[in-house]
């Protein structure tokens, strides 16, 4: 039997909605660059301090999720060929809560305060299971290829695991009594950068990356176990935690940065191998991030410093890889929609440009410089604590790359408005 | 459940794909004459593409489902966008226009790529299902020379 339900091949939902978590996603960039230049060297020297915590927050929920849930309201009619019911406005409402869950944890988190960790615990959960339960229902519904798809609903679940653990902490941290407390955080961590983000890399990468360098397809031995696998070795490490065996649930992690670091091996491989000769700055997005992956696996595998895996996921893997694809998804959307109407109304007399005069692959360049630059700073100021100086420059670094990437970001929108006018006044004519 | 028509379709896909990608390179070449060869290759290869869904297993589909025939209207106006496009390469071709040649492949690329996949996921598969008896004398009409 086909199943038709929800079969829609529109572009839904409109330009605005992607645009908004795309838009404010560089803020928290800027805000975290900021922290960092003020209390860096606490952030570097221990996870455990305070402004370590909120830059991370900052960082994995302000940018990360924020760009990825808005490229999943786009992608998901594209990609498993279903679209997230009610768009239009779930996701406004979706945004409204994570960014101000965000920016409440963020304050609970730095300075303490019972009100700002709830206000920001609960807003995230309200915000995130409206999305889990909006997304769910598409990739319920979702058909095509089925690594994507498995992938894409394992790392819904990531997300679930990782909202509840992170609920439970926040609880923790206004006094509820949870024993072993440092495990329950290491969980949480790991549902988050192995569940949620590196399953979505996963699912995403098997389709883009084929696609957008025409490379062969990943090959089936890594493809049909890799989400699985990470699945088992984050179930294996729940249940390690829940009867205080620290040591089995390591194993458990282990495994799944295993499979995150082969599967950053053989998309190097996969992009040596495409057939599209140009390197543009997404593919150099993609080579740092999963260089990054790699290193962090190398450094987490040999017992290295936390505060470097972290550098290396958070801002090479966490800001690299959303900036590199919003450098192709924002120019193509703003011709895409531009296009489109002049298709429908038959009018063609307004000349438009292609997807590169958007945003311009020059200054996209210079952008990756910073955000190298950055990654290079911090991952040395990691290393080297006692470096100060280190720190404030891949602060600065990181504010400057984030200040480019809004500023180019401004220029496409503005573009899509302006020859959007010039459209609706050529038709009134 | 059979697959022919799935199979064909995006295995024509995929040689749109490989005929992009090489004209892609011949611009690194500057070689006019096989830039302009490489253009008219992926140019007639993606039209005859079309030609085939839309005089042949789009209107056959549509008879059957006539659930498909919102979809269909979808990928008929991408069609257009797509051809108006390659009539833009075309013509930056015989201007020599080398960074205009660029322009028009990398969004000619991306708004393929997700074209392609919204029809192998949903319309394909339909058709599958709708065309048992004609699959394989559709499925000839895009097994060309690839």
């Amino acid at each position: 039997m086909l199943n038709t339900a929800g079969l829609s091949l529109d572009q839904a939902p409109p330009i605005r909605v992607p645009f908004a978590f795309f838009l404010a996603a560089p803020f928290f960039v800027f805000l975290a660059g900021a922290l960092l230049l003020w209390q860096g060297e606490a952030a570097l020297l221990t996870r455990w301090s305070p402004s370590a915590l909120a830059l991370t927050h900052l960082i994995a929920l302000g940018f990360l999720t924020q760009v990825m849930l808005g490229a999943l309201f786009q992608m998901l009619p594209v990609l498993i060929g279903a679209r997230v019911p009610g768009a239009a406005w779930i996701a406004p409402l979706v945004q409204v809560f994570l960014i101000l869950g965000t920016l409440a944890l963020a304050v609970g988190l730095q300075w303490g305060g019972a009100v700002w960790l709830s206000l920001g615990g609960g807003a995230l959960a309200v915000g995130l299971a409206v999305f889990m339960g909006a997304a769910g229902v598409a990739l319920a519904r979702g058909r095509g290829a089925p690594r994507t798809l498995q992938a894409m609903r394992l790392a819904l679940f990531g997300l679930l695991m990782t909202l509840l653990l992170g609920v439970l902490l926040v609880a923790g941290l206004l006094g509820v009594p949870i024993g072993g407390l440092t495990a329950w955080v290491d969980l949480h961590l790991g549902w988050a950068l192995l569940g949620w983000v590196g399953m979505l890399i996963l699912g995403v990468g098997y389709q883009v990356v084929p696609m957008f360098h025409v490379t062969p397809a990943y090959p089936a031995w890594l493809a049909r176990p890799a989400a699985w696998v990470i699945l088992s070795g984050l179930l294996l490490a729940t249940a390690a935690t829940l009867m205080g065996w620290g040591g089995l649930a390591v194993w458990g992690f282990g495994s799944a940065v295993g499979v995150l670091a082969i599967f950053a091996l053989v998309t190097l491989d996969q992009q040596r191998r495409r057939e599209r000769p140009r390197i543009d700055v997404t593919l150099l997005h993609w080579w740092s991030a999963m260089l990054s992956v790699l290193l962090a696996a190398v450094v987490w595998l040999s017992d290295g410093r936390a505060e470097l895996v972290g550098v290396l996921v958070l801002v090479g893997v966490g800001l690299g890889l959303p900036s590199g694809m919003l450098f192709k998804i924002m120019p193509f959307l703003s011709w895409f929609h531009l296009q489109h109407r002049q298709v429908a109304a038959r009018r063609f007399d307004v000349r438009l440009p292609h997807m590169q005069a958007f945003i311009p692959e020059r200054w996209a360049r210079v952008q990756f410089g910073l955000h190298l630059s950055a990654l290079l700073a911090l991952t040395l100021a990691a290393v080297w604590p006692e470096t100060v100086w280190l720190t404030p420059l891949g602060a600065l670094m990181m504010m400057s790359a984030a200040a480019l990437l809004s500023w180019l970001q401004l220029g496409c929108y503005r573009r899509h408005l302006q020859i959007g006018r010039r459209f609706l006044t050529s038709c009134a004519q | 459940m059979s697959s022919i028509i799935t199979e064909a379709f995006t295995h024509d896909h995929h040689a749109c794909d490989h005929l992009l990608a090489a004209a892609e390179k011949s611009l690194t070449s500057g070689d006019w004459a096989v830039i302009g060869q490489a253009s008219e290759a992926l140019i007639s290869t993606v039209n005859h593409h079309f030609d085939v869904e839309e005089q042949t297993l789009f209107p056959r589909l549509a008879s059957i489902y006539r659930v498909a025939s919102n979809p269909i209207e979808v990928m008929c106006s991408e069609h257009a966008q797509m051809r108006a496009l390659l009539s833009d390469l075309g013509e930056a071709v015989a201007q020599r226009d080398r960074d205009t040649c660029q322009g028009v492949l990398e969004t000619f690329h991306f708004l393929t790529q997700q074209h392609n996949s919204k029809e192998e996921i949903v319309l394909y598969p339909m058709a599958d299902g709708a065309l048992r008896d004609q699959a394989t004398e559709i499925a000839g009409l895009v097994a060309r020379e690839s």
